[in-house]
């Protein structure tokens, strides 16, 4: 029983976001279903079920649209944080200290340590993706969301040519498309600017407690000191 | 960890490439036009979507005057289809119909359709 609330409590932040995440979904898919719904008695057609409509292209539209932005924004995040810095935040490296670092400061190689990650003794090929599979794996996720936006964005746009009486398009018109671009920027713009904020309000805001903030007492022009 | 975060997507990827079925609305163009061309336009009426069949008489007209008076030329063989979701486009050699799925079936909402530049098609027989 106390290691289960333990175990809870080691992974309190991860759960939360996963409830938080799943009740969100559940909203959205019900929240969707009678808009769409209501569309859908407008336009003359019939109803959808639940399950109907998760499986619609226009569900899935909506979900990869908004997960490949957010997945860019945490892929650009973090590859940019290796090369540009930002002083005064608590999100960037220390000035001077822009690049890939040593093996020393990674710990990598024969710097590694007893508690370090196989691969990071490694070397070759597997030192290289460990080294780089956060990157790698936002990376690819984003790609592959994007893709699925594409793909069921097409879907949902000529279900709608074809109500409106119009010719459907293809793959490669859709992804040249403004609606396809629209959709695209309205949600690149808002998660850059989220990072934008975030990176430069850190600098002169606090919040006691937070990692993601500088300890309340640090100066505004330390850099890379979370609290 | 990060397994379930690409399931999905490759889920997505998956479903949008399943086969569509684009038969039932070709038989179901092929059908409304051999109603019109036997003359049975109470047939083709009942073929057609709710709303267009309730649109399509003027005051005092029944469909199947309605429909006789559209003259929808011959349909001929079909030579493309495009199925979207619940909608689909059946072109004809003589006519293009924009048809909707419901749960009893394909039902035509437009026919005698000509395609207008950057505009919707104009069609005898719309909702």
């Amino acid at each position: 029983m106390v290691a289960a609330v333990r175990r809870l409590k080691d992974n309190a932040l991860s759960l939360m976001f996963l409830i938080m995440f799943v009740l969100s979904v559940c909203g959205q898919a019900v929240a969707g279903l009678l808009d769409y719904n209501d569309r859908q008695v407008a336009a003359g057609a019939e109803p959808v079920s639940l399950p109907d409509y998760v499986a619609s292209s226009s569900f899935t539209v909506d979900v990869a649209e908004n997960w490949q932005s957010e997945y860019l924004q945490f892929f650009l995040f973090i590859m940019m944080t290796v090369w540009l810095v930002q002083r005064g935040s608590p999100e960037s490296k220390e000035p001077g200290e822009e690049g890939a670092e040593s093996d020393e400061q990674q710990r990598v190689g024969r710097y590694a340590e007893s508690s370090s990650p196989a691969w990071a003794r490694a070397g070759g090929l597997r030192l290289w993706v460990l080294s780089n599979s956060l990157g790698l794996v936002m990376g690819a996720v984003f790609l592959l969301s994007w893709l699925a936006q594409s793909v069921a964005g097409q879907a949902a746009y000529n279900a709608g040519r074809l109500s409106d009486l119009r010719d459907p398009v293809s793959w490669s018109a859709y992804v040249t498309s403004p609606e396809f671009w629209n959709r695209s920027l309205q949600n690149w713009q808002s998660e850059l600017l989220a990072v934008l904020s975030m990176v430069v309000l850190s600098i002169y805001l606090r919040q006691r407690g937070s990692p993601e903030s500088k300890p309340v007492g640090a100066p505004h022009a330390s850099t890379g000191v979370e609290g | 960890m990060r397994t379930p975060f690409v399931v999905p997507a490759l889920a997505v990827l998956a479903v949008a490439g399943c086969a569509v079925d684009t038969a039932s609305p070709v038989r179901a163009a092929e059908r409304f036009h051999a109603a019109i061309a036997g003359r049975q336009e109470e047939s083709a009426c009942a073929m057609l979507a709710r709303r267009t069949a309730d649109k399509l008489p003027a005051p005092g007209q029944t469909c199947a005057d309605a429909l006789r008076e559209a003259k929808l030329g011959p349909g001929g063989q079909p030579t493309s289809v495009s199925v979207w979701g619940d909608e689909a486009q059946v072109r004809l050699a003589g006519d293009t119909l924009f048809l909707r799925r419901f749960s009893d079936g394909w039902r035509v909402r437009a026919a005698g359709c000509r395609p207008v530049p950057d505009l919707p098609y104009e069609c005898e027989v719309e909702d």
